[in-house]
């Protein structure tokens, strides 16, 4: 609960990890301008579950190509978490084309993915679509 | 002095002198070594014939074996040739002038030798044919040179005529090596784009990240008033959007394995494709024009990346014509080089008679300069305007069908315009 205007209001919690600090900066000052969300922006990857279970997300926003523990290892990490493994997981990719990923309903492999550059009308889609889905999968 | 009466006619006279003058013809015949004939006619026949002793050498039959056998001159004409001799008789015992003739006979030791034959007519003091002569000079050296001459002619001329093809066929190979060699060379430079691509797609994409967020949180903080910040604004995404289709373009290129390749039809990918652009057809002002084959045979392929080959050469038709123009997609089925003739040089993947499928796309555009004809698969190469196209869309045609196993060939079409030739193996059905 985030108190906002005296009022407690239930924002979501997201964690963005990026190593790319300009965009877990952007998506958090994005994302908190519509006053649903509340993020926390990790550059870190390995300081990155330290932080989850610090922060308790709602969703993970997680990069997949980043030095030291890549997005794939990270999110394994995540799920062998038990405070964290039902936390919903979206990829951001620069691997994959929007095409690729849209033409497979937004998962690859099982997996959510967003693909780079995303604008943020994606990510609000995908935000609402996934909070509360109760598992990775 | 003895005066011996006179008691021989004047007759009888005529012809002592007559018989005279004929054995005097014969000893002087029989004193030429060449092949000399008298023929003494009667009543415009031939009644014998007196062949001198030069005629062994030329023959081989001596003067009595002619004597004896009346037929053997004729016996030894070859066959063939005696036509032509009997006309020769035939002629000078008519009287008539008759030119030298060259014939075969069969020498008496099985040869074959060539023989000049001339005649000349024998008159009386009446002009009556009395008898006529002939020679048969032996010109075997000279035919046979002549026929060594004459083969070596033929000879000449089938060596000129290999020459030419071999020349012909020297010129096609070294054609078809320097189209090989650009093949080799765009095929490198695809490959070396891709792989630069996939390393480069992924740093580019982040900044290209950072300026969209950076937009989307700028746009709504952006003072209403302010009309320039918001087209500034509005022109940085395009900018970012266009960036990112270059990216795209370059992703499709290095992209090698996710392939999904099953039996589909091709013309369900044509339509799918132009449904895709009918928003820009209808833009366009163009009217299209479906040719498409109802019994096509499957084709092996991965359907959504044939369709963005589709949609890649219909975005270039229709950039490429003005309004009113038309576009034509055709399909046809057929073995290859046969029923269906394409440019073969640009399909050398395919044998003759090899059962294919065949898409063409062509537009009524103003169509490619000769010089560019070369380039449309290279990497970056365009003829649009400055930020109409990436140079891209043929490169990855060209990738996605090279995967396919296929071909494709871009050439001018004869009535003006462009039309893209695409051949694909057909299933079994």
């Amino acid at each position: 609960m985030v108190k906002i205007n005296g009022m407690e209001t239930e924002k979501k919690r997201i964690l963005v990890v990026d190593d790319e600090p300009s965009i877990t900066r952007l998506l958090k000052l994005n994302l908190e301008q519509t006053n649903e969300y509340v993020v926390r922006a990790e550059n870190d990857s390995e300081a990155a579950v330290a932080a989850a279970e610090e922060f308790q997300p709602d969703l993970i926003l997680l990069d997949v190509m980043m030095p030291g523990l890549d997005g794939g290892e990270l999110a394994s990490r995540f799920e062998a978490n038990p405070k964290l493994k039902s936390v919903p997981i979206v990829f951001l990719t620069a691997a994959a084309t929007k095409s690729e990923v849209h033409a497979r309903g937004g998962k690859v492999g099982g997996l959510r993915f967003l693909a780079k550059p995303v604008e943020l009308s994606e990510v609000l889609a995908c935000l609402k679509q996934h909070l509360g889905e109760g598992t990775n999968r | 002095m003895n005066i011996e009466p006179v008691t021989k006619s004047k007759k009888q006279t005529t012809e002592q002198a007559t018989l005279e003058s004929e054995q005097r013809y014969k000893r002087l015949l029989a004193s030429v070594t060449d092949y000399v004939y008298a023929v003494t006619v009667e009543d415009g026949r031939a009644v014998s014939t007196f062949h001198g002793p030069g005629c062994e050498a030329v023959t081989g039959y001596t003067s009595d074996e002619f004597q004896q056998d009346q037929q053997l001159w004729y016996r030894m004409i070859k066959e063939e040739d005696r036509p032509a001799v009997l006309e020769q008789a035939e002629r000078i015992l008519k009287g008539q002038e008759t030119p030298p003739l060259e014939h075969r006979i069969i020498h008496k030791d099985g040869s074959v030798r060539w023989i000049r034959n001339t005649t000349v007519p024998r008159k009386d003091a009446q002009g009556r044919l009395v008898a006529y002569d002939g020679l048969g000079y032996d010109i075997t050296d000279r035919k046979q040179a002549e026929e060594r001459l004459t083969r070596a002619h033929a000879e000449l001329a089938a060596n000129e005529e290999a020459l030419k093809r071999t020349l012909e066929e020297l010129r096609a190979a070294n054609q078809e090596l320097k189209e090989t060699q650009l093949q080799l060379i765009q095929a490198a430079r695809l490959e070396s784009v891709g792989a630069l691509a996939a390393g480069v797609a992924h740093e580019v994409k982040n900044p290209l990240q950072t300026i969209l967020m950076g937009l989307d949180y700028l746009v709504p903080n952006c003072p209403a008033e302010n009309e320039n910040l918001a087209m500034v604004l509005s022109d940085m995404r395009e900018a970012v959007t266009r960036a990112n289709t270059i990216i795209l373009g370059l992703l499709q290129l290095s992209a090698q394995t996710d392939f999904e390749m099953k039996r589909e039809d091709l013309n369900g990918s044509v339509r799918r494709a132009l449904n895709l652009v009918k928003a820009q057809v209808i833009a366009c002002k163009v009217s299209v024009v479906r040719k498409l084959d109802a019994h096509l045979p499957p084709v092996k392929m991965d359907r959504g990346k044939i369709e963005q080959v589709f949609i890649n050469l219909l975005i270039n038709a229709l950039q490429a014509m003005s309004p009113g123009g038309v576009l034509t997609v055709t399909t046809r089925a057929g073995q290859f080089g046969e029923n269906l003739k394409v440019n073969e040089t640009a399909f050398r993947q395919f044998s003759r008679g090899e059962q294919v499928v065949l898409a063409e796309v062509q537009d009524t555009g103003t169509g490619i300069a000769a010089v560019n004809l070369p380039k449309v698969f290279d990497p970056f190469f365009t003829t649009k305007p400055v930020g109409e196209g990436t140079g891209l869309g043929l490169s990855v045609v060209k990738k996605i069908v090279d995967f396919h196993g296929g071909g494709v060939d871009i050439q001018n079409a004869p009535l003006g315009g462009v039309v893209v030739t695409l051949v694909l193996r057909a299933e079994p059905e």
